[in-house]
Formats: C-alpha cells, sequence, structure tokens
C-alpha cells in the first residue's frame, strides 16, 4: 500500500473505511448469562454500599450453595447507560437497583416483573414506602430502604465563621438564617454549600414548601416562574460565594466521588442520607447532618425510597432473584451488614434491630431519621414515564444557566417546554 | 479462468459472509430503523421521514452537536497532521536511536482509543490536575480544562493530536520512497533545506498527505471515546464535549430513541461521505502522483 499510492489505491481504502465505520457505529453489545442458576445484580452507589453489599451477597451465597450471584456497580451516569444498553441488547441483570425516575419507564417497556405471586415478604415494610415501587397497580420494585433529605456540613467550617447549625434534634432554620449561614462561610473561602440548583430533587422540596409538586396526576406540577424563582435565588447565592462556582457545580452527580464537599470545595452539601455513610466513610467522622431550611410549615422533606429493588422480566431465574430480593430486605443479618448504605432498613423490625445497635456511621443515619421524624412528611410518590429525561434535561439546562449561556428564565422556560414534550 | 474465480470466491467467502451479516445486514436494518419510531422494546413504528425533519428543523442540540464537531475536526485534524510530519521529519534522518524514538511516538496511538487513558487525560486536565499546575507555575491560571466550557473541547483536541503516531508511520514510510537523486540535484541547484522541503518533501509526499487527511477526517468525524470518558456520558460542561457520535449514542441508548438515533447515523455517513468526496475534489491539481503523465 505505501510503495506509491496511486490514486485508485488510496479510494478504495477510504471507501472502504466509511463503509467499516458506519457499521461499527451503531453495532450494539451482546452477551450471555452462564449456568442456570447464575444470577446478575447491579446496582450503583458509593464504595461502602458496594462493600456491605457485597457482604450480604456472599452471606446469600452461602446460605444458598446452588445460586451463584455476580454483582456489578458503578456511578449513576454510568449505571443507567450501561443498564439500558444492557437490557436493550437482552443481556439484562436479573435483579437491579432503580430509583423514582426510572421505575415507571421501566415497567411502561416492560422490562419489570410483576412482583405478586412470588414469595417476597412485604408485610413489614411501610405502606408508604411500598407504594413508591407500585406502577399502573402493581408493584413492580421494593424499596430498598428509607432516607430522606439533609445537609450534609463539615461543622469546623461553619464553626470558623461564627455560625450555628442545627444539627440538634427539634431544631430547625429559615432561609433567611440558612443563605445568611452559607454567605458567611463563604466568606472564609469556601463555598458555604454546594449550588443545589442543579438537582430536580431539590427543587422538588423547595416546591413543596410553596405548595406545589414536580408532578401532579402524570403532568408537570409547576411553571416556569417557579423554576425562575428558585435558579434567581441560587444565583444570587453564587455571586455572593454561598454556593459553589459552576466548575465545581457542573460535575456534581449526588456521588462522593464527584462531591464539591468531598473536594473540599464547599463547607456542606444537600444529598438524601442514604449516602451519609459514604460522605462519612470518604470526608471523614467529623461530619453532621442538619435539615433543609424552611420557612413554614411544611418543611418539604420526606421519607422516601432511596432506591428500589426490581427483578427482571427477561430473567430467566426469577425465583433465585425474588429470593436474593427478600434476603436483602428481610434478613436479619442482611440487615445488619448493610447498615444504612441504602438508608435505614425497609423492615420495620430489622430497622428497629439496625437502629438499637447501630455504631459510627450507621449511628448517625439512625440519629438524624430520628430527629427528623416530626418534620418529614409521607413519600412524594412515583414520578412518571419522561421523568429521567426530565431530571437529566434540568441538570444540563441548570449547567448552560451557571456557565452564563442561556438567562435563568429563558433556561426555566425551556426546562418547562422539554418536561411538557417528554410527559406527553 | 472460471476455475480460478470459484476458488477465488471460496477464500473470499469468510469475508463475504461477515461483511454481509455483520455489515451490510445490520446498516439496511439501520436505515429501516431511520425510518421508523423504535424504543428498542416495542415493535418499530413507521415515521416515514418525520426524524430527519425534527433533527433538521426542531432540535437544537443536534444542531450545537454539529458545530462541535466541526469545531473539533478542524482543529484536531491539522495539528495532528502537521505534528505528525513534523516528527516524521526529525525521525526521517538516520541517527542512533531512531527506532526507540519511533516506538515511543507511536505508542500513545495504541492506547489511545482505550479508556484509561481518557481517564488519565481527565484527571490531568481537572483542575487542580498537572495541567492546570504546571501552567499555573507559568503565571496561566486557567483552572480545569474539562470542567470549563471554553477549554473542555480543547483538552480533547489535545488527546486527539497526542495520538499522532499512525499519520506518523505513514509519513515515514512516504519519505522514504522519496528518492535521494531529488534532494542531491537540488542541492547542486544551491536549494537549502526550507526550499527543498517545499519544492521536494512535500510534492513528493502530497499522496501520502491526502490519504492521511482523508483518514484523519474520517476518524475525528467518528470521535467518541475521548468525549465519553472525559464528561462521564454526558457531553458536558454545558455540552461543550457533546460530539455528534456521543449525542447519537445518547438518544440511541439514554432516550431510547434508536430510530432517531440510527437517522443521525445515516447523515453522519452522507456528510462524512461528502466531505470527503470535497478533500479529493479540492486536492485535484494540488497533489502529484508519481508515474502519472502530467
Amino acid at each position: 500500500m505505501l510503495e506509491r499510492l496511486s490514486r485508485g489505491c488510496v479510494r478504495a481504502v477510504v471507501a472502504a473505511t466509511v463503509v467499516a465505520a458506519a457499521a461499527t457505529t451503531l453495532t450494539a453489545c451482546g452477551g450471555e448469562s452462564g449456568g442456570p442458576t447464575t444470577l446478575r445484580f447491579v446496582w450503583w452507589g458509593n464504595e461502602d454500599r458496594a462493600t456491605a453489599t457485597k457482604a450480604a451477597v456472599a452471606q446469600f451465597e452461602k446460605l444458598h450453595p446452588d445460586i451463584k450471584v455476580e454483582t456489578e456497580y458503578s456511578g449513576y451516569d454510568a449505571y443507567f447507560q450501561k443498564l439500558s444498553t444492557q437490557v436493550a441488547g437482552g443481556a439484562g441483570p436479573d435483579l437491579m437497583q432503580l430509583d423514582r425516575a426510572t421505575i415507571g419507564e421501566y415497567e411502561h417497556r416492560h422490562v419489570l416483573a410483576d412482583l405478586a405471586g412470588m414469595s417476597l415478604h412485604l408485610d413489614k415494610i411501610d405502606a408508604n414506602l411500598l407504594a413508591g415501587g407500585k406502577v399502573d397497580g402493581g408493584q413492580y420494585a421494593v424499596p430498598a430502604g428509607q432516607t430522606t433529605q439533609m445537609l450534609v456540613l463539615d461543622p469546623a467550617k461553619f464553626t470558623a465563621a461564627g455560625v450555628t447549625v442545627p444539627t440538634a434534634k427539634g431544631q430547625s432554620w429559615t432561609w433567611a438564617q440558612f443563605t445568611d449561614a452559607i454567605t458567611k462561610v463563604g466568606a472564609t473561602g469556601v463555598a458555604g454549600t454546594t449550588d443545589f440548583g442543579w438537582a430536580i430533587d431539590w427543587f422538588e422540596v423547595w416546591l413543596h414548601q410553596h405548595g406545589k409538586s414536580l408532578y401532579t396526576a402524570g403532568k408537570l406540577g409547576f411553571d416556569a416562574n417557579d423554576l425562575q424563582t428558585f435558579w434567581t435565588l441560587t444565583g444570587s447565592l453564587r455571586d455572593r460565594k454561598g454556593v459553589t462556582p459552576a466548575t465545581a457545580t457542573t460535575k456534581m452527580d449526588g456521588s462522593t466521588q464527584n462531591s464539591a464537599l468531598v473536594g473540599k470545595q464547599s463547607a456542606s452539601e444537600i444529598n438524601y442520607d442514604s449516602s451519609l455513610t459514604g460522605y462519612l466513610s470518604s470526608y471523614g467522622a467529623q461530619l453532621a447532618a442538619a435539615p433543609l431550611p424552611s420557612d413554614g410549615k411544611d418543611t418539604g422533606m420526606a421519607a422516601m425510597p432511596p432506591v428500589s429493588f426490581a427483578v427482571s422480566q427477561r430473567s430467566s431465574h426469577k425465583d433465585a432473584a425474588a429470593k436474593l430480593l427478600d434476603f436483602l430486605v428481610n434478613d436479619p443479618d442482611a440487615g445488619k451488614i448493610l447498615g444504612a448504605t441504602r438508608g435505614l432498613p425497609p423492615n420495620q423490625d430489622i430497622r428497629t434491630q439496625v437502629c438499637g445497635a447501630a455504631t459510627g456511621a450507621n449511628k448517625a443515619v439512625c440519629d438524624y431519621e430520628a430527629a427528623q421524624r416530626d418534620k418529614v412528611g409521607p413519600a412524594f410518590g412515583a414520578w412518571p414515564t419522561g421523568s429521567s429525561a426530565i431530571k437529566r434535561d434540568f441538570q444540563r439546562t441548570y449547567d448552560d444557566v451557571i456557565f452564563g449561556r442561556i438567562s435563568a428564565s429563558d433556561g426555566a422556560k425551556r426546562v418547562v417546554q422539554n418536561a411538557q414534550n417528554s410527559l406527553s | 479462468m472460471r476455475r480460478t474465480q470459484g476458488a477465488a470466491y471460496l477464500f473470499l467467502s469468510p469475508w463475504i459472509i461477515g461483511a454481509t451479516l455483520l455489515t451490510v445486514g445490520p446498516m439496511l436494518a439501520s436505515l429501516y430503523l431511520s425510518l421508523t419510531d423504535y424504543d428498542l422494546f416495542d415493535p418499530p413504528k413507521w415515521l416515514g421521514l418525520d426524524n430527519y425533519r425534527v433533527m433538521f428543523t426542531e432540535d437544537d442540540r443536534f444542531w450545537a452537536a454539529v458545530g462541535t464537531t466541526a469545531r473539533y475536526v478542524l482543529f484536531s485534524v491539522p495539528l495532528k497532521l502537521v505534528l505528525a510530519l513534523a516528527v516524521a521529519l526529525l525521525l526521517n534522518r538516520p541517527r542512533r536511536g531512531s527506532g526507540l524514538y519511533r516506538s515511543a511516538f507511536y505508542a500513545p496511538s495504541l492506547l489511545g482509543a482505550s479508556v484509561s487513558l481518557a481517564l488519565v487525560w481527565r484527571a490531568m486536565f481537572a483542575s487542580g490536575g498537572t495541567v492546570d499546575r504546571v501552567l499555573a507555575a507559568v503565571g496561566i491560571t486557567t483552572g480545569g480544562w474539562v470542567d470549563q466550557p471554553q477549554y473542555a473541547l480543547l483538552a480533547l483536541v489535545a488527546l486527539a493530536a497526542w495520538q499522532f503516531g499512525a499519520p506518523m508511520v505513514i509519513f515515514l514510510a512516504g519519505l522514504k520512497q522519496i528518492p535521494r537523486e531529488l534532494y542531491e540535484a537540488a542541492a547542486i541547484d544551491g536549494a537549502g533545506p526550507l526550499r527543498r522541503l517545499v519544492s521536494v518533501t512535500l510534492p513528493m509526499l502530497s499522496p501520502v498527505i491526502l490519504f492521511n487527511l482523508v483518514l484523519e477526517t474520517i476518524h475525528a468525524f467518528q470521535a467518541f471515546t475521548g468525549a465519553f470518558v472525559v464528561s462521564s456520558g454526558r457531553g458536558g460542561p454545558s455540552d461543550s464535549t457533546l460530539l455528534y457520535t456521543l449525542y447519537l449514542y445518547q438518544r440511541g441508548f439514554t432516550d431510547f430513541r434508536m430510530g432517531y438515533a440510527s437517522a443521525m447515523a445515516w447523515v453522519l455517513l452522507v456528510v462524512v461521505a461528502g466531505v470527503t468526496l470535497l478533500l479529493f475534489r479540492g486536492a485535484r491539481g494540488l497533489v502529484f502522483y508519481a508515474g502519472e503523465d502530467r
């Protein structure tokens, strides 16, 4: 080929490359599962959750020598990229972890098995939590825990700014106190809190405080004005260094790995308390949890499933998968091993046991949940199909807002318009 | 004659079967899917040309991805080729250890498409990463490139340009083919090094340059791994690394719009073929093919 490149030769090689390249663009991945009772179980989360889950799975394998469980885990974005590709290619896992944004979507695509009739014990699980796994009248997912929103913070950085934080039971703060606190911390050189405008989840809390909700009866429950107000609030805090700059906020995905707090770029961060164990193990035991600020009676915080487990409709070992699910949720040993790595255990009996004997990070979750019990409302309910696209578009648009490519008002309009398209 | 033809087809059959099943078949399937609404789970619904209409008239992100990809191609290809040619010229001189240098410069191309390398790149260009600190040491504070929309694509361009090994090797092979007599004659006529480069090397090398240009342009249009890994599959920050193929992937596998993604793949095919044709047209008269009457 390189002897002397004639015109014809160059053309032939190029033509072949164009065709081959176009073909590889859409080549999907395939896969085969192994022996008769090998299960695949996948989830996303931080390292501490992975360690605990793998230990629980090992315990399950010991009790059921005929079942082998392969596990996989990753970060949130990578998890769903991989899961959707595998499921579409018919190589999905048997047991998977889903969240509010994806349960409805996966059920509508006939990916999930109806759990009715499977040997599962759900009577010890709070009905409000269980409702989060119900779609179209069927139980398609089982909550893996109970969580609520929190502000996880480094008390030393707030003390250094001369601010006291309401971390004790019964304490709370107003928005004015909160914004004052984080701007004071911001003046010391580190952002008071991670910009909370990036996640639709925190906007949801804010909406509830204003008597609205993200979705009502499958329709959008807010308008562009609401979102503009919310993003104008975070924008003014960003100007005053109360919240993190755009370069830190753009990386947020709820994991401790990409957390601005763990990266020492902020002194606090809003997240679900099911991640508190992850924060404590990656940042240090000095972290504390405080409630989200609120002005009215409704704190907007809710007790909800952080994640849920679902069995694949296409699994050839549904019974074995249900057995594993039952074990993870209802077995006392599993409960002890898993602790609060997915929030409080969903089974009330096991929750009492785990919290009664809890130490360290697990105790921190139990204590926070106990302290907030009176202020926390029931679960917000499942999100409709299309909500995972809305969640992504929300964050993507906020990126454009914080980098100054679009105004908060235009961004809010775009989110609402795209959301209406996604829901229809 | 007939007999040898039969034997030829017999020997070709593994390729023919492979190409039909793995390339032509999927391509035709994707052409059909591009005319449907297909969510990967339910049977495709016929739409006609609706995917293409929406793409061209309603989808802002599509056009943003086209713009980003165009910038990426325009920056990365010339930079990579100039680097490849410059290094090839340096390595073409016989000197001790040139084999070692050749391998060393080629190594990034072998590793280039790998995910682990893109991860290293992300860490290097993050805020507080190697690049940030080295630049800060000489008084340039940019922050992390991959966290800022105005710099993120540059990090990807640098990643591409750094993998200049493959075109470099082809340039080297081309340089070896240039007859020494031409240089000797030019030297006798009093041509300096620059004159020899412009009047002997570049014209004699022009078919190889065209070859590399076309090949690298096609590769650049299809760049995916770097953007995917550096932005965790999101194309961020603020869609600044949303290359065409990444958006195609998102539509197909994240939004479950495989029909739309197929349509995008066909538009890419047509555009790449068109650009290739333009390059050939534009090169007419600029490329010198040895052995042809001129």
